[in-house]
């Protein structure tokens, strides 16, 4: 076979979403990537111009849908930030215990998705199995389990149901024993080793000079984490290690996730001991009317009540499960945002495609671009 | 890092076309430089203050004119800094990043097809959330949301 | 039973209806109806009905295991709402497809399109008629059925290379190639590892290969060459870890991309066969066949079709085998696979051909004791 262009994607498996991979192969062998996106572009940052702050949240579940929570407590802190309001310490609390039990189950599904690529089949389904007991518990205090809109400006919607904690542990002792067999299916497996070891390797300083962060940028051994670095919430009172690995490739990046999987449960049964000891409200007590009550009755006036908010503008950052995010608001002292912008890892870890996929073969993009996590969701917004 | 020493490390490179550098919550500042001094402020943060990392371009439209804000991190100290420029809504150019920051790439075809600013020299400026030959840029204020009956939908099933 | 073969069962139903029928007739047609040439013809057209619906009602039997199998090997139930315990699933999945449109792409190439899963199909099943299942169960006594059944086998990567290229896809074509190069790679030990057998058993013929166990199977010692025969077997047939040419993750549905409808079911149907057909060769050259050990009690060999039921059993179970390791390997890649073809695989098959010759040489099988080699 001579050279040739093909069309990965927008409809292929191994998007895992809704974007194109062209790839200039001759053979099997990949000569050059130029990924097209765009595909599930709905113009959230435009919408969010026009909305109320705390109706963007509903936004942010649909930017990524697998880590809707953690994206959440993005703008949240933006919004904060740019309001000039703190929330109350349980509310932080509240939203650390969201990120990462949303980290879990992103990185669950991402295992998933990600032997499957490998044609893996039966883990796949011990990953959807286990990734809907932390749906269940989502559901069980935010009353959804993909599109919670829990948290809010200044605080969180409702605080947990009684006997929560419990069923939250439970839940992490049956994880971390599964945490196990995920590896002896995949690790243990030769053919597993032999397909993902050296395969993808994007090192450390290309990393950063192509602003791919997150479980990538960790598995080329660079030690950089927001939550260690630039706490947010509460991180900086919790007790964990950030997850490395030193081969840059496919199977670093597996390692890095089980572990961060595995640091998430031990920092999750830290924030669960916290709140069972420290009972309180989950909602600052000083709001503006008009953010207190989103969908309580106005006045004929409206959110007129509120113009003379001061401006600000707010800059936040959290490393969500597929790397650093962030959000940039403007508020120029109306009920709507000005300019809200929204920085997506996979955006620009995709962006880095030509890095980590040139000079491998076809059979190897579905492994690569699983290891990347790619949730178009958050790229296109 | 405060604005000061920002302001102190990039003086003497970039000049006159620092404008200045303020405080920023929960960053090292943010440094406000004019369009034309931009490839040296680029270089500077990057190699004098270690900023080796883009995180996000972005513009906004301020009607009467624009600003490109760029999010920078730095290993060593641990922080993220802004910089930022305005350009004239009449003629929205600056030199692109991408030759100092690879990263800055796709970040600055997405501003410039959603906030239309040019990027002087870019490798590729192409569409990439938007259709090819797509003639919009709706980020800018004058972009309206249209409401769905002012929409003439035509079915091509008629 | 062992004199009552399949044929001899449809020429006795043909004789009996048409003398039947014939009787009610004057003499000259009632002549033309009993002539023996017009009920040889009809004998064969009814036995080969009675293939074509025992082995599509086995492979329909086998998707159902293997999705049964699959749901436990993945914690879920496989399916279960359509007839008991989901055995009418599958008929019902074949209905649907049978109903569906057949999409041709309008740069196709007509005849290769529809020719190639047709030919793929028919010789699926025309191996499905060489193969001996019982005693009574077979077509006859070729003597190099085991030659012919593996030429037939053979066949299938011209066939299916047909159909990827002529449904210019570029993923079909790619799966093609995949499909051709794999086949030919792994034809070469899974022949080699038939020739060990066939040097112990002395025979080409499968119902001798099959009395030739009577004693011992040949997996104990042959086992060697029923690793590779199994490992080749699974390339073969492009079923986890070697379905490179339909890896859905990369090639969206390989060589099939491009069909639909009863196309597609001829594929999947034919797929399946060549599965059952695998391994039944598995069970027919290393198994035992239909025969159970000597020492297994009178009783449970001695009900009617007790051959079919008992290789029907084994059968299931080294299919079985194969949904086991479907569910828990994941996919090597095409350059990986054909290294371990050319590297490993045959020079093991060639080690399994030599150590066969061995055996016999020596008339001594050590790990059974030493019992005069048959083949010997």
């Amino acid at each position: 076979m001579s050279e040739m262009w093909i069309n990965m994607g927008p409809q292929h498996p191994m998007t895992h979403g809704l974007w194109n991979l062209r790839v200039k192969i001759e053979g099997e062998l990949i000569l050059d990537v130029d990924p097209e996106m765009g595909y599930l572009h709905r113009g959230i940052e435009k919408i969010s111009e026009d909305r109320h702050y705390n109706e963007v949240i509903t936004l942010m579940d649909r930017t990524c849908y697998v880590a809707g929570l953690a994206w959440e407590h993005l703008y949240i802190l933006a919004a904060e930030d740019a309001l000039h309001i703190t929330p109350p310490e349980r509310a932080e609390y509240l939203r650390t215990m969201c990120d990462e039990f949303q980290r879990v189950g992103s990185h669950i599904m991402w295992y998933a998705a990600f032997v499957q690529d490998l044609g893996l089949m039966s883990p796949f389904l011990y990953g959807m199995r286990d990734r809907d007991l932390v749906l269940d518990l989502f559901q069980s205090y935010t009353g959804a389990r993909m599109t919670y809109e829990y948290m809010r400006v200044g605080g969180v919607r409702s605080d947990l149901p009684l006997g929560f904690t419990d069923r939250a542990r439970r839940v992490l002792d049956w994880l971390t024993a599964r945490f196990v067999e995920y590896d002896q299916l995949c690790l243990g497996s030769a053919i597993f080793r032999k397909r993902c070891d050296g395969l993808g390797v994007l090192k450390a300083t290309d990393c950063v000079e192509h602003g791919v962060t997150g479980p990538m940028l960790r598995s080329a051994g660079m030690k950089r984490d927001l939550r260690r670095d630039r706490p947010y919430a509460v991180y900086d009172q919790l007790d964990f290690d950030v997850a490395v690995a030193d081969g840059a490739d496919v199977t670093a990046r597996y390692l890095v996730r089980m572990e961060e999987l595995r640091q998430s449960v031990r920092m999750l049964r830290q924030i669960l001991d916290w709140l069972d000891r420290h009972p309180g409200p989950a909602m600052a007590e000083e709001l503006p009317r008009w953010l207190g009550a989103p969908y309580a009755p106005v006045g004929k006036e409206g959110y007129l009540l509120k113009r003379n908010y001061p401006k600000g503008v707010g800059f936040s950052s959290v490393e969500e499960p597929h790397g650093e995010a962030q959000a940039y608001v403007v508020n120029e002292g109306t009920e709507h945002p000005y300019r809200v912008k929204f920085r997506s890892p996979v955006f620009a870890n995709i962006s880095a495609a030509r890095q980590y996929l040139v000079g491998y073969h076809v059979a190897d993009i579905p492994p690569i671009m699983g290891s990347v996590d790619v949730c178009v969701g958050e790229v296109d917004r | 890092m405060q604005p000061a020493d920002l302001e102190a490390a990039l003086r003497p490179s970039v000049g006159a076309h620092l404008l200045g550098t303020e405080p920023f919550e929960g960053t090292a500042g943010r440094v406000r430089f004019a369009r034309e001094g931009a490839l040296d402020v680029f270089r500077a943060v990057k190699d004098r203050l270690g900023f080796r990392h883009l995180s996000m371009v972005g513009g906004i439209d301020w009607v009467d004119h624009r600003e490109v804000f760029y999010v920078v991190w730095s290993d060593d100290a641990r922080q993220y800094a802004l910089l930022s420029t305005d350009l004239p809504a009449a003629d929205p150019h600056v030199e692109t990043a991408s030759s100092v920051w690879p990263s800055a790439n796709w970040h600055e075809r997405e501003t410039w097809e959603l906030v239309d600013i040019q990027f002087d020299h870019h490798p590729d400026l192409r569409h990439l959330l938007m259709p090819d030959g797509y003639a919009f840029h709706p980020l800018l204020r004058s972009f309206k949301i249209h409401e769905p009956e002012d929409l003439e939908v035509k079915s091509r099933h008629v | 039973m062992s004199n009552l073969t399949l044929f001899s069962v449809s020429d006795l139903l043909v004789t009996v209806l048409l003398t039947a029928i014939a009787s009610i007739f004057p003499e000259p047609i009632r002549g033309w109806l009993t002539n023996p040439d017009l009920l040889l013809g009809l004998a064969c057209l009814v036995f080969g009905a009675l293939l074509l619906a025992a082995s599509m009602l086995n492979t329909i039997l086998l998707i159902w295991w293997e999705r049964k199998l699959l749901g436990r090997f993945m914690d879920r139930r496989g399916a279960m709402h359509v007839g008991f315990a989901g055995l009418l699933q599958n008929f019902a999945d074949g209905f649907k497809l049978f109903k569906k449109d057949t999409v041709q792409p309008r740069e196709a190439d007509a005849l290769g399109f529809y020719a190639g899963p047709t030919i793929y199909m028919v010789t699926s099943l025309v191996l499905f008629g060489i193969l001996p299942i019982s005693s009574g169960w077979n077509s006859g006594a070729l003597p190099l059925t085991l030659l012919l059944a593996l030429a037939v086998f053979s066949f299938a990567p011209l066939f299916i290379f047909v159909s990827a290229w002529s449904s210019n896809n570029k993923y079909s074509l790619m799966g093609g190639m995949r499909s051709a190069a794999q086949m030919i790679a792994y034809e070469v030990p899974l022949l080699l590892a038939v020739v060990a057998v066939v040097i112990v058993a002395g025979s080409f013929d499968l119902t001798t290969i099959v009395y030739e166990q009577q004693n011992y199977w040949f997996w104990g010692p042959l086992f060697l060459a029923l690793l590779v025969f199994v490992a080749g077997m699974l390339a073969e047939m492009e079923r986890i870890p070697f379905d490179l040419p339909e890896a859905e993750a990369e090639l969206v549905e390989g060589w099939n991309t491009e069909y639909g409808g009863m196309l597609f079911a001829f594929f999947m149907l034919a797929d399946y066969l060549r599965a059952l057909v695998g391994s039944i060769l598995v069970v027919l050259l290393f198994l035992g066949g239909w025969t159970l050990p000597t020492w297994v009690p009178a009783a449970f060999t001695s009900f009617p079709l007790a051959g079919i039921f008992w290789f029907m059993v084994k059968t299931y179970l080294v299919f079985g085998l194969f949904v086991w390791i479907r569910a828990s390997l994941p996919r090597v890649r095409t350059d990986q696979l054909l290294r371990v073809g050319w590297n490993r695989m045959i020079p093991l098959s060639l080690l399994s051909v030599f150590l066969a010759a061995v055996l016999v040489t020596a008339k001594c099988l050590p790990v059974f004791g030493c019992v005069p080699s048959p083949g010997g």
